[in-house]
C-alpha cells in the first residue's frame, strides 16, 4: 500500500505538472483565437479582442470612480450576504440536525425551499428590499443559506455510531460529544455546503445586480451594451468573474486550512499534494 | 479454584436477557437469554461463540452502553444501569475507534479529557502506553496514516493508558496479522501479570482464547447462553512455549468441539456461512 502510493505519488507530481502545461496551452490558445476573431472577424460593436478588453479594464473600469465604487459595493454585498448565510445557515443546520426528531420534522421543509428556482422571486425581492444593496444581499443570502443548512444537517447525520459509542464509553458528556465528535466529523460536509453556498451566493448577488439597471454594476453593463461598446462591457463582466473566482478561492483556502487533519495526506504522500 | 467471596468479584452478570426490537415484531432478535457470569478480579475471561451469539452485546451491557432488557450487572459491586463506569472500565472495540480528525496523541488526550483526568498526566500516560505497543514514534500521525494493524495497536494502547482495573476488549486483534496478534497477545498476558487487570476479551480465535484466558466462556448460538466454562490453569505471563504443550491443543480441540455444533446451528439458521471463522 505504502510503496504503491509513493510510486503513484511521484508519477502524480509529473502528471500534475504536465496537466498544468496543457492547461496553460489551452488557455493561451483560446485567448489567441479570441484575439484573432476579435481583430479580424467580429463586428467591433459586438465583440472586443482580449487585448482591448484588458486595456479597457485599466482605462474605462479602473479609471471611472463610479464603476469602481459599484464593484466595491458588489464585493461588500457578496461578503455580507455570505457571512449572514453562514451564521444563520450553520445555526439552523445545527438545530435541525440536533436530533432525529427535529431532522424529520424540519428537513423536508429545507429541501423543499432549496429546490424552488429562486429567480422567479427576484422581482419580488427587489420590490420588498428596494433597489439598493439590501435586495442583493437578501437574494445572495436566500441562495446561499440552503446548501449550507443541508450540508450541516447531513454532516451531523453521518456521524458514525462507532465514534459516538467510543465517546460514550469514555464518559464524554453531551457537550463533549458535540464538540469533539459531531462537529469535527461535520467539517468536511460543512465546507461542501460553504463552497456550494458561495457559488449560489455569487449567482444570487450578481443576478440581482444585473437585474437592477438604474444603478450599480447593472446600470453600467446596460450602458455599455446599449452604446455598442463591448470593450468596457467585457471588462466589467470580467471583473465580476474575477471577484467570483477570488471569493471561491478564499473558501477553498479556508477549507484546506481549517479541516482538521486535512493536511495529513501531504505528510506521507509529499508528492501527491494536488487538490483533493 | 479458591472460594470466591463477593469482594473478589470484579464483574457480576446476573440473568441478563437482551431483546432487540419489540417482542413479536418481525425484526425482533433475542440476542441473549438469561446469561449469568461472575468474573473475578485479575482474571482474564474470553467469550467464545459463533458470530451473532451476543458477545459484543454482553460487553456493551457491562460497559454501560445500553441497558439490557432484563437482568442486572454489577461492576465492583455497583450496578451498571446503562451508564459507563469510566473510572473502572476501559473499552477496546472491534474496529478502531480512533477519531480520524485527531492525531494519535490527541486521541489519547481526548480519551483522558472525557474521563476527567488531569491534563498534566495526559502526555506521560499516552507515551507510556504507546511505547508498550511499539507505536511511540507515531504519536503525531493521523490514524489514516497508519496501517490497519498499527491503528489497532494504538487503539488498544488508548484503552490501556487510562489504567482502569477492568478492560473490555471486543476482538481487538481481529484486524491484525497472526504474528502481530501473537506478540500483542504475549504483551497482554504480561500486562495482566504486571497490573492485575481484569480483562474480558472476545475473540474468534481458539488459539488466542486458550493462550490468553484463565477461563473461556463458550457460548451457544443465538439466543446466546453460556454453554460451558473451560478453565485454563496456567499462570500469567505466558510464554509461547505454552502453545507447544499437549494441554494447549487439548484445550483448543475441546473448545472447537463445543463450538462446532453451535456454529452448524448458526449456519443452518442463517444459511450464511460467510461470517463464521473456524
Ligand atoms: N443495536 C442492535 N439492534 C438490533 N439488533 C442488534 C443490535 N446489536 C446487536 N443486535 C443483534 O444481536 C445479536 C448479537 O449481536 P452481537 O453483536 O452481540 O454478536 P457477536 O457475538 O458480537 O457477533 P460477532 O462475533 O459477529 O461480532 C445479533 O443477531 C445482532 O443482529
Ligand atoms: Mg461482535
Amino acid at each position: 500500500m505504502s510503496t504503491a502510493s509513493s510510486t503513484l505519488g511521484s508519477s502524480g507530481a509529473a502528471t500534475s505538472r504536465r496537466a498544468f502545461h496543457l492547461r496553460m496551452i489551452l488557455i493561451v490558445g483560446i485567448v489567441a483565437a479570441l484575439e484573432f476573431y476579435g481583430r479580424f472577424v467580429a463586428d467591433a460593436t459586438l465583440f472586443s479582442p482580449p487585448s482591448k478588453i484588458v486595456q479597457s479594464f485599466f482605462t474605462d473600469i479602473m479609471g471611472d470612480a463610479r464603476i469602481v465604487r459599484a464593484l466595491w459595493i458588489c464585493i461588500v454585498e457578496i461578503a455580507v450576504a455570505y457571512v449572514l448565510s453562514i451564521v444563520f445557515g450553520v445555526t439552523t443546520g445545527l438545530l435541525v440536525g440536533a436530533t432525529p426528531f427535529t431532522r424529520r420534522a424540519f428537513f423536508p421543509v429545507v429541501i423543499a425551499l432549496y429546490v424552488i428556482p429562486q429567480v422567479s422571486f427576484l422581482p419580488l425581492t427587489i420590490l420588498l428590499f428596494g433597489l439598493g444593496p439590501a435586495a442583493k444581499i437578501a437574494f445572495g443570502f436566500s441562495h446561499a443559506i440552503f446548501p449550507i443548512i443541508i450540508n450541516v444537517v447531513s454532516g451531523m447525520r453521518t456521524v458514525r455510531e462507532l465514534h459516538l459509542n467510543a465517546a460514550r464509553s469514555m464518559g464524554a458528556s453531551r457537550l463533549d460529544t458535540i464538540r469533539h465528535v459531531v462537529l469535527p466529523h461535520m467539517v468536511p460536509s460543512l465546507f461542501t455546503g460553504l463552497r456550494l453556498g458561495m457559488t449560489l451566493n455569487l449567482l444570487g448577488v450578481i443576478l440581482a445586480e444585473l437585474y437592477v439597471s438604474n444603478s450599480g454594476v447593472g446600470f453600467f453593463t446596460r450602458l455599455f451594451a446599449e452604446d455598442f461598446n463591448p470593450g468596457p462591457l467585457f471588462a466589467l463582466i470580467g471583473s465580476l468573474a474575477i471577484i467570483a473566482i477570488a471569493f471561491n478561492e478564499i473558501v477553498r483556502i479556508a477549507e484546506r486550512r481549517l479541516t482538521p487533519g486535512a493536511h495529513r495526506k501531504t505528510i506521507i504522500k509529499t508528492a501527491g499534494k494536488e487538490k483533493q | 479454584m479458591s472460594a470466591t467471596s463477593p469482594n473478589d468479584i470484579a464483574i457480576s452478570i446476573r440473568n441478563i436477557t437482551q431483546r432487540f426490537g419489540e417482542e413479536g415484531a418481525p425484526d425482533s432478535v433475542l440476542a441473549l437469554d438469561d446469561v449469568s457470569l461472575d468474573i473475578r478480579k485479575g482474571e482474564f475471561v474470553c467469550l467464545l461463540g459463533p458470530s451473532g451469539c451476543g458477545k459484543s452485546t454482553i460487553l456493551n451491557i457491562v460497559g454501560g452502553l445500553f441497558r439490557p432488557t432484563s437482568g442486572t450487572t454489577l461492576v465492583e459491586g455497583r450496578s451498571v444501569e446503562g451508564t459507563p463506569h469510566t473510572d473502572q472500565i476501559a473499552f477496546v472495540f472491534q474496529e478502531s475507534t480512533l477519531f480520524p480528525w485527531y492525531t494519535v496523541i490527541e486521541n489519547f488526550r481526548i480519551a483522558m479529557k472525557f474521563r476527567g483526568m488531569a491534563a498534566s498526566e495526559w502526555d506521560d500516560r499516552a507515551m507510556k502506553a504507546l511505547k508498550a505497543v511499539g507505536m511511540a514514534s507515531f504519536a503525531r500521525h493521523y490514524p489514516d496514516q497508519l496501517s490497519v494493524g498499527m491503528r489497532q495497536r494504538v487503539n488498544m494502547a488508548r484503552g490501556i493508558c487510562v489504567e482502569t482495573p477492568i478492560l473490555l476488549m471486543d476482538e481487538p486483534f481481529a484486524a491484525l496479522d497472526e504474528q502481530t496478534r501473537m506478540v500483542l497477545g504475549e504483551d497482554l498476558s504480561q500486562l495482566l501479570a504486571a497490573t492485575g487487570k481484569t480483562i474480558v476479551f472476545v475473540t474468534h480465535s481458539l488459539a488466542e482464547a486458550v493462550f490468553l484466558s484463565d477461563r473461556i466462556a463458550v457460548m451457544t448460538a443465538r439466543p446466546g447462553k453460556i454453554k460451558t466454562i473451560i478453565d485454563v490453569n496456567e499462570a500469567h505471563p505466558r510464554s509461547p512455549d505454552f502453545m507447544l504443550e499437549p494441554r494447549f491443543s487439548e484445550l483448543r480441540n475441546q473448545c472447537y468441539a463445543l463450538l462446532r455444533d453451535e456454529i452448524r446451528a448458526t449456519m443452518a439458521a442463517q444459511r450464511d456461512p460467510a461470517g463464521v471463522e473456524a
